[in-house]
C-alpha cells in the first residue's frame, strides 16, 4: 500500500480524496495556485505544494509541476479527482514514467476513451449500441452542412476531444447550423486545446444513464448499478440519482452487461463510468466513459455501501477485487445534488464573490462534500461548484422528501447559490413522478424565479438586524458609493436609548 | 425608523417601531402592518415572530446590504433611495449593461443603433470557463457599445448602453 499520496486537484474533491487517504493510513498531499493557498483543500491536506499562478493552465493543468511535487515530497502515488488532468493519457503516462502510481486506468485505456470516436468504434465492435453520428464533418462548410442535413435535425455539435458539456450545441435547423458549428469550434479550441467535433443524432427527451465499473488489474470487472443524471443545466448535470427510477430489472440487466463490454474492450482498470443515452421503452445507446472517477459517485457509494475513492486506491496498489457481482448489493435510494455559485434567475451565470454565512445540513442519511468554508473567496478561475449534498433513504420519495429538507436547511449567503432552485426542482410534481429527461429544466422551469412569499418576513428580518445589531463601522472602503447608504445616514443608532421611535 | 431597500429590480419600504414591550415591534412592509417581535440569537441569527408565526433568519451584512435566509428562501436587501420607491415601483432595467464578472468578450451580437427584444443576446462572454450569454431584460435600441471582441472586461465595466422603449417596461 502507498505511504503518501499527492493529490493533483482542489475544491470538494480533493478534501474528499484527503479523507480516503486518512481512513487508509495514507499522507494525502495537496497541491494549489496562487488563488487556492488558505481553499478548503490544502487545510485537509498534511502537505501542500504550490504549482502556480491561478489560471489552472499554470497550474493545474501542468503536469511538469505536478509530477516535480510529487517527486519532492516523496509520494508514491498521484490521484488526479476529475476534471483538470484526470483523463489526460499525458498525464498519467508523466506519472508513471517518474516513478510512481496513477490511481486511475492505464494511460492507453484513457486514450482509447478520450477520442470519443475512437471509444465509439472499439466499443461498437463489442456488441455495445452507439448513436448515429458524422465522425469526421467535413472540412469545407457546405459539403459540412450536406453531411449535417444527410443524418438529420435535430442534430448535436460536439467536441472530439471533451466533456462536461464543453464545445457542445444542439442544431434545430440547417439555417443554424454554420453558427453554431462555428462557436462550438471555437469553444472546444479554448477547452482542451483541441478543435475537432462531430456530429449525433440527437434525441428529444432522453434520460442519461450511466453504469459505474470497478476493474483490478486481474481481469475482474463488478459494476455497481446505474446513475441517472438527467437534470442537466448547460449540459452538466445538476441532480444525479441511483437508480433510475426510469430502469427496470430487466434492462438493468443488458445495460450494466454492456457497460462492462464497454470496459472491457480497451482493458479497463480501476474505477470508470460507461454513459448512456435512455429512451423510454429500455433503448440505449453508448454516449462515452469517463476514465476517472465521477462528480456524482457519493450516489453510488450511499447504495452500495462502498468507499469509491479507497476503492480506486486499493485497485491502483495491485489489490485484487475483493468482490464479486453477487456480493454487490444495491439497497434504497440516494440524490445528490451539486451547488454551484450561479444565478438560476439570470441564466446560471456564475456568481464568484465571498462566503458571508455557512450552514451545512446534517442528520440521518445527509451528505456534504464541500469545497467552501466561511469567509472563503470563491474564487473565478475555476468551476463554480461549491459543494454536493447528497441524502439516501429507503425509497425514493423519502429520499427526494429528505432532500428538499436538507437544502431548506443549507444556507449560504454572500454570493447567489443554486440552493432554492434545486428545493423547487425536487419539489416539482414531474421530478416526484420520475418524468425526469435532460431538458426537464427548459420544460418544467423556464423562466424560474426565486420564491417571494417570505419577502415581508425577510424585509422585516433586515430591518430588525439594522436595528438589534447596527454595524460597528459603515464599510468606508466600497469603491463606487456615489451617495451614503441608508445605513450610513441613519448613524450609530442603538437600541434602548429612550426613544419610542427605533 | 425608515428604511428603503432595493430587492429584486423594485424598491420597497420598511418601517420599524418600537412597542411598549421590549422586543415587540410594530413593522409595515410596503404599507403592510405587522406586529413582530425580534431577538438576536447570535451574531447572524435572529429569531422572527411575524403575526404569530416563528422564523429563524440568518442574516449577514455584504458591504452595504443585508442577506437574509429565511423559511428556505434568500432575499437581498440593498440600500436603496427614497425617491426611487415613491415614483416608480418597478424600476426599469439598467440602461448600461455592465460586465457581471471578470472575463473575455467572445463575441459582440449586436450593433450601435440596432433595435432589440427582450431576452435578445447582446454580447457573449467567457468566464468562469463558461461562455455566457448577456441578454436585453427588455425591448430597447444599442446605444453604445464600448467593448471589441477579445476584450479583457473587470467586473462592473460598462460593456454597451441601451435606451429603453418607453412603453414596454420591464418588470
Amino acid at each position: 500500500m502507498f505511504r503518501k499520496i499527492l493529490i493533483a486537484n482542489r475544491g470538494e474533491i480533493g478534501v474528499r480524496i484527503a479523507r480516503a487517504c486518512r481512513e487508509l493510513g495514507i499522507v494525502p498531499v495537496a497541491v494549489y495556485s496562487e488563488a487556492d493557498r488558505t481553499a478548503p483543500h490544502v487545510r485537509a491536506a498534511d502537505q501542500a505544494v504550490c504549482i502556480g499562478p491561478a489560471p489552472s493552465r499554470e497550474s493545474y493543468l501542468d503536469i511538469d509541476a505536478i509530477v516535480a511535487a510529487a517527486r519532492e515530497t516523496g509520494a508514491d502515488a498521484v490521484h488526479p479527482g476529475y476534471g483538470f488532468l484526470a483523463e489526460n493519457a499525458a498525464f498519467a503516462r508523466a506519472v508513471g514514467e517518474a516513478g510512481l502510481t496513477f490511481i486511475g486506468p492505464a494511460p492507453d485505456a484513457i486514450a482509447a476513451m478520450g477520442d470519443k470516436t475512437r471509444a465509439r468504434d472499439i466499443v461498437s465492435a463489442a456488441g455495445v449500441p452507439v448513436v448515429p453520428a458524422v465522425q469526421e464533418p467535413p472540412a469545407d462548410p457546405d459539403e459540412r452542412l450536406v453531411a449535417a442535413e444527410r443524418l438529420g435535425f435535430p442534430l448535436l455539435i460536439k467536441a472530439a476531444a471533451g466533456g462536461g458539456g464543453k464545445g457542445m450545441r444542439i442544431v434545430r435547423a440547417a439555417a443554424e447550423f454554420p453558427a453554431a458549428f462555428a462557436a462550438a469550434e471555437r469553444e472546444a479550441r479554448s477547452a482542451f486545446g483541441d478543435g475537432r467535433l462531430f456530429l449525433e443524432r440527437y434525441f428529444e427527451r432522453p434520460r442519461h444513464v450511466e453504469v459505474q465499473v470497478l476493474a483490478d488489474e486481474h481481469g475482474n470487472i463488478v459494476h455497481l448499478g446505474e446513475r441517472e443524471c438527467s437534470i442537466q443545466r448547460r449540459y452538466q448535470k445538476i441532480v444525479e440519482e441511483a437508480p433510475s427510477p426510469a430502469v427496470t430489472p430487466n434492462t438493468r440487466e443488458t445495460l450494466t452487461a454492456a457497460a462492462v463490454a464497454a470496459a472491457r474492450s480497451v482493458g479497463y482498470t480501476n474505477a470508470g463510468t460507461v454513459e448512456f443515452l435512455y429512451t423510454d421503452g429500455g433503448e440505449f445507446h453508448f454516449l462515452e466513459m469517463n476514465t476517472r472517477l465521477q462528480v456524482e459517485h457519493p450516489i453510488t457509494e450511499w447504495v452500495a455501501g462502498i468507499d469509491l475513492v479507497q476503492a480506486q486506491i486499493r485497485i491502483a496498489a495491485g489489490e485484487a477485487l475483493w468482490l464479486h457481482q453477487e456480493d454487490v448489493a444495491l439497497r434504497g435510494h440516494a440524490i445528490e445534488c451539486r451547488v454551484y455559485a450561479e444565478d438560476p434567475a439570470q441564466h446560471f451565470l456564475p456568481s464568484p464573490g465571498r462566503i458571508a454565512f455557512l450552514r451545512e445540513p446534517q442528520g440521518p442519511g445527509v451528505r456534504v462534500d464541500s469545497g467552501i468554508v466561511a469567509d472563503y473567496d470563491v474564487p473565478l478561475h475555476y468551476d463554480p461548484m461549491l459543494a454536493k449534498l447528497s441524502v439516501w433513504a429507503g425509497d425514493r420519495d423519502a429520499a427526494r422528501r429528505r432532500m428538499i429538507a436538507a437544502l431548506r436547511d443549507y444556507v449560504v449567503l454572500g454570493v447567489t447559490t443554486s440552493i432554492p432552485f434545486l428545493a423547487d426542482l425536487l419539489a416539482h410534481p414531474r421530478f416526484a413522478d420520475g418524468a425526469t429527461h435532460t431538458h426537464f429544466i427548459d420544460e418544467n422551469m423556464p423562466a424560474w424565479q426565486p420564491g417571494a412569499a417570505h419577502t415581508d418576513a425577510a424585509a422585516v428580518a433586515a430591518a430588525l438586524y439594522t436595528a438589534l445589531a447596527p454595524s460597528t463601522a459603515a464599510p468606508s472602503d466600497s469603491h463606487s458609493t456615489h451617495q451614503p447608504s441608508p445605513w450610513q445616514r441613519l448613524g450609530a443608532w442603538r437600541l434602548g436609548n429612550g426613544g419610542d421611535s427605533v | 425608523m425608515h428604511l428603503t431597500f432595493r430587492h429584486r429590480n423594485r424598491h420597497l419600504t420598511a418601517e420599524l417601531r418600537r412597542s411598549e414591550e421590549r422586543g415587540v415591534f410594530h413593522a409595515a412592509v410596503d404599507g403592510h402592518i405587522f406586529e413582530v417581535e425580534g431577538a438576536l440569537l447570535g451574531p447572524f441569527t435572529l429569531r422572527v415572530v411575524i403575526d404569530g408565526r416563528t422564523h429563524t433568519a440568518q442574516v449577514v451584512r455584504v458591504g452595504d446590504a443585508i442577506h437574509v435566509s429565511i423559511a428556505g428562501e434568500v432575499h437581498v436587501f440593498a440600500p436603496g433611495t427614497a425617491a426611487a420607491a415613491e415614483t416608480s415601483g418597478p424600476t426599469l432595467a439598467s440602461p448600461q449593461i455592465t460586465s457581471p464578472m471578470p472575463g473575455k468578450v467572445l463575441q459582440v451580437l449586436v450593433q450601435e443603433g440596432q433595435k432589440v427584444a427582450a431576452g435578445d443576446g447582446l454580447l457573449i462572454l467567457e468566464a468562469m470557463k463558461m461562455e455566457n450569454r448577456i441578454v436585453a431584460e427588455a425591448a430597447a435600441v444599442v446605444r453604445k457599445v464600448h467593448v471589441n471582441e477579445g476584450e479583457m472586461v473587470d467586473g462592473g465595466a460598462v460593456m454597451m448602453e441601451l435606451e429603453y422603449e418607453e412603453e414596454d417596461e420591464p418588470a
